[in-house]
């Protein structure tokens, strides 16, 4: 039986009887890093809000660790880190100043471990500084210290990489990768940036109008996402005649775009021909690209080029949130 | 509940209006301080004890605890920090009286920062009849007279935690200091919760044709009331981000 750390079921919240999270049917594993994908307003904050109790469901049940925290908030949420939206801290105390209230709030105040924390989020030579000088990513940083301060097996991080510099995001994936790798953290993190989601997430719910649409692991997505082998021909016309006696069909197994490009009409010039080049993206029976290949070739079609391409993330999510 | 206290205290630490607070407290003996001279106003330390904590009582401490009283809660809000409180975890409940005992405790501060401001312009002035008693009645009088006023300002949580800065606040601060102004020395004065305190605590209420009761029953019904629903409104609110 898998081992949920986070489990939803039908949870809902409705503002003015106006849907902003519908029931939402949510399984995040131990151990595990899920990434939370959805366009601005697509529910993620609400979730995330729903599941640390600052928001209350409309209707529907959470489950963390596999206990109501309703019942249970105190076991239960001392065991979680959170970042929601820009993290808040009293701005006139520093960085250690604010850390120590909520070390010394969650009963587990230990000045090496707040000075060990700062370090690790590059925030240990601001001694000084008060938190309202701070840079934004200074900020996000901040907050991340304080999620991870007490090493809890859960974080909740919504939008933890905005405001921070490419170092700073580079600093905080890695981070998080060695959270959940070495350490076992389970981190649900969302994000609208596609390419982060997809460089540190074992598995990925997309959001979209308050649906969670779907949850991929790494390997479903793979195999979800559209693949096609592109062939850049010197006659389109007669590799589509090849293509259709080989019983396949225009739209279905493969689409094709005649060439305006210098590049055709130059190759045709010096063969003399009158035919037309162009692309043929084979989107059925992949397998068989080197037999197409060799048909073209032995029909005395050139074939400049032959590569096998694959929807990205952008793409795919694209695609599954205009398919809803 | 003392950790709480203690990170109350340390979330205070370099904060303007924890000083300015302090300031204002101090600010009837300075303005007495400045009659003595001026007006010949005052020329006895029993004059100026009670001048004090009539002023203090009726008009300043009305403004001055509506302003912190906001501040306290609001600056959760204001700050975004209340959704790292609630997260670490307190309880709501624990969070709401935790907050009310931290103004409590501001209060006794500023009790005794009045009193003794008062006692050291007392002597400054040159003024005469100082007594350890005097001092001691008139401090507990001031004591008294503001935490039955500290009560009155549990609506004010309500209002705080509603509109979540410090501008409704201080415009229902400046109302009631007005309010307190008119109603002084009126027949129904017993019956405006905000004056009643320093009735009770001056002994000025025996004055009134009211039972000594009623004053009491005004103050402890704002309370309630606004304990009531500033706990109901917190526990049932969702957090804003």
């Amino acid at each position: 039986m898998t081992d949920y750390v986070i489990e939803t079921t039908n949870l809902s919240k409705e503002y003015s009887k106006n849907p902003v999270v519908n029931s939402i049917d949510m399984h995040v594993e131990k151990g595990k890093i899920y990434g939370l994908l959805g366009k601005n307003g697509a529910g993620k904050t609400t979730t995330m809000c729903m599941l640390l109790n600052l928001v209350y469901p409309s209707s529907g049940e959470i489950l963390l660790f596999g206990k109501d925290p309703s019942k249970y908030p105190k076991e239960v949420y001392s065991n979680i880190g959170s970042i929601i939206e820009t993290p808040g801290f009293y701005e006139n105390l520093t960085a250690y100043e604010n850390l120590k209230v909520i070390a010394k709030l969650r009963g587990n105040y230990n000045p090496l471990n707040v000075k060990m924390v700062l370090e690790m989020v590059n925030l240990d030579h601001e001694k000084t500084k008060k938190f309202k000088n701070f840079s934004l990513g200074m900020k996000q940083r901040l907050g991340i210290a304080a999620a991870i301060m007490h090493n809890p097996d859960l974080l909740i991080l919504d939008e933890p990489i905005n405001g921070l510099d490419p170092i700073g995001i580079k600093e905080i994936r890695d981070l998080l990768k060695k959270l959940s790798h070495e350490y076992g953290t389970t981190i649900l993190i969302s994000s609208h940036i596609l390419s982060e989601i997809e460089n540190i997430a074992d598995v990925i719910g997309f959001m979209d109008n308050g649906v969670l649409i779907d949850e991929l692991t790494r390997d479903e997505l793979h195999n979800r996402l559209n693949k096609c082998v592109e062939f850049e021909v010197s006659d389109i016309d007669l590799a589509v005649e090849l293509l259709n006696k080989c019983n396949l069909k225009e739209n279905k197994d493969y689409t094709f775009r005649k060439s305006i490009g210098n590049y055709m009409e130059n190759a045709d010039e010096k063969c003399g021909s009158s035919s037309v080049g162009g692309c043929i993206h084979l989107l059925s029976n992949l397998e068989l690209r080197c037999q197409f290949n060799k048909l073209f070739v032995d029909s005395g079609i050139d074939v400049s080029r032959v590569s096998l391409c694959e929807e990205n993330l952008e793409e795919f999510f694209t695609r599954i949130i205009s398919n809803t | 509940m003392l950790t709480f206290i203690q990170m109350e205290f340390l979330k205070l630490k370099k904060s303007n209006i924890f000083l300015l607070s302090l300031l204002m407290a101090a600010l009837p003996a300075v303005l007495m301080y400045i009659a003595t001279f001026a007006f010949d106003e005052v020329q006895s330390f029993e004059l100026l004890f009670t001048n004090v904590n009539m002023y203090m009582s009726v008009l300043f401490a009305v403004l001055l605890f509506a302003i912190i009283m906001a501040y306290l809660f609001g600056r959760e809000y204001n700050e975004h920090t209340l959704k790292a409180m609630l997260t670490i975890p307190i309880s709501r409940g624990k969070f709401l009286a935790s907050k009310y005992i931290m103004f409590l405790v501001w209060v006794l501060i500023l009790t005794a920062v009045t009193s003794v401001s008062t006692l050291a312009f007392g002597f400054l002035a040159g003024l005469s009849g100082f007594t350890i008693k005097l001092f001691i009645d008139s401090f507990a009088n001031l004591l008294f007279a503001n935490v039955l006023l500290f009560l009155t300002f549990s609506p004010f949580v309500f209002i705080s935690l509603f509109v979540t800065n410090m501008v409704p606040a201080m415009v229902g601060g400046a109302s009631l200091t007005l309010v307190n102004m008119l109603v002084y020395g009126q027949t129904w004065a017993p019956y405006v919760p905000w004056v009643c305190p320093y009735l009770i605590a001056s002994g000025e209420i025996a004055e009134y044709s009211v039972s000594i009761m009623t004053p009491y029953a005004m103050i402890f019904a704002t309370f309630i009331i606004g304990v009531i629903i500033s706990y109901v409104y917190f526990t049932k609110k969702d957090v804003p981000l």
